[in-house]
């Protein structure tokens, strides 16, 4: 019986970590409505095993990112100030959250969440072309530029970013969230670094990564101490969450803007009503 | 001479492949085990089952000797928080050797938020 529940959950995690890669949301963001509407787990284990999932997927990639010098090190860790700093202060909201008994709320604002996260990933392929030096007094005081290699149009393109404290004022509500609801809020992180600062999207894409397990570690910590990680539902989560990223990310580049996409993009939008209709006491 | 930025990547990869090995062992060995005092009912739902509650890093690595499952999850659990935590402590260092003092700094205080959501909120919620 033991291995038949074991074997549920990883197959949970790879099916999360697929879509999650897929539809380019991250497979944290798959497991909690998941985990809590379909297996009935309380949402604070949800959420505590979503970011341990979280840091394990971040790290993954940004292995892979900051190998190739896409990660910018200096803008992450200088923006990572307002991440960790968020994250717990996000966290702390979230204890106090559960010990009131209140995590309808929890439900509630998950599914806004979600909603809000699926709008970027549509507008992102209608984006054009945008200027790559942007600069203010605070490039230079925090060395907001650096180059990568672009293999599709074999060059390398320098860059520059601008408005370092936007990007801290935007990057501490994302660490908020991150810490309120378990996930990555990776969605938010580029939108602070491209939108905000003026950086090319792959530099963000992949700083945002590299950011990730940082700021889910700060908040997994403090989960930790709350009970609220449970090792029988993070062990086979997380492998399968590993196994089907791994899997996921090298289709990626294949479907991205299909309408497989879109079908994913969908699901989870079903998936971020529900969590609403849930809090609000209606499914 | 090994780069930065693939010591960095060094580091993060290896902190997922040491994780995911520790759990899987501690997958094996619970499943191998005869009992564990929990019944199925009880692991799925987790209020009723062991969460992480009270469980230290004294206590896992106790476990671990002992070859108990659950304390090897915990540590591939322990083992993933500190992959990134390890990755800043190392950026400190490198940009100390460049005498990058802004950064010195900066990443110094995400060192300093870390260490307060490991070891002092911890602390606070335990009382």
């Amino acid at each position: 019986m033991f291995e038949v529940y074991l074997a549920f959950l990883l197959l949970t995690g790879i099916v999360a970590g697929i879509v999650g890669s897929l539809s380019g949301l991250g497979g944290a963001v798959v497991i909690i409505p998941v985990l809590t509407l379909l297996l009935g787990v309380p949402i604070e284990y949800a959420a505590g095993t979503a970011l341990i999932a979280t840091i394990a997927n971040s790290s993954g990639a940004a292995s892979a990112y900051v190998k190739s010098r896409l990660s910018n090190i200096k803008i992450g860790m200088s923006l990572e100030i307002a991440t960790t700093g968020g994250a717990i202060i996000g966290a702390l909201i979230a204890s106090a959250i559960y010990a009131k008994g209140l995590s309808s709320d929890i439900f509630i604002i998950f599914g806004i969440v979600l909603f809000i996260s699926i709008i970027p990933i549509f507008m992102e392929h209608k984006k054009g072309r945008k200027r790559r030096m942007n600069k203010d007094w605070t490039t230079g005081a925090f060395q907001l530029s650096g180059k990568y290699y672009d293999r599709a149009i074999n060059e390398t393109v320098r860059y520059s970013g601008f408005r370092w404290w936007f990007g801290e004022l935007v990057m501490a509500a994302a660490g908020l969230i991150s810490g309120l609801l378990g996930i990555g809020s990776g969605t938010l992180k580029v939108l602070a670094m491209d939108w905000g600062m003026g950086l090319p999207i792959k530099v963000t894409t992949a700083t945002s990564n590299f950011m990730i397990g940082v700021t889910a570690a700060a908040s997994a910590a403090i989960y930790w101490s709350l009970g609220y990680v449970q090792p029988l539902l993070c062990a086979p989560i997380i492998i399968g969450i590993l196994a089907g990223s791994y899997y996921g990310s090298k289709k990626l580049d294949d479907i991205r803007g299909s309408r497989v996409q879109v079908l994913f993009l969908v699901i989870l939008a079903i998936a971020g009503m529900e969590m609403i209709l849930r809090g609000f006491g209606i499914a | 001479m090994m780069e930065f930025e693939d010591l960095l990547s060094l580091n993060l990869r290896l902190g997922v492949i040491l994780s995911s090995t520790l759990m899987l062992i501690g997958l094996i060995l619970i499943s191998s085990e005869s009992g564990i005092g929990i019944t199925t009912s009880q692991l799925i739902n987790p209020v009723a089952g062991s969460g992480s509650h009270g469980v230290g890093i004294a206590q896992t690595l106790g476990g671990v000797l002992q070859l108990h499952g659950i304390s090897f999850i915990f540590l591939g659990i322990i083992v993933l928080i500190a992959t990134p935590i390890l990755r800043v402590l190392l950026s400190i260092m490198s940009f100390l050797h460049r005498g990058n003092w802004t950064y010195v700094i900066i990443t110094s205080i995400v060192f300093v938020n870390l260490v307060v959501a490991i070891a002092v909120i911890p602390g606070l919620i335990a009382k």
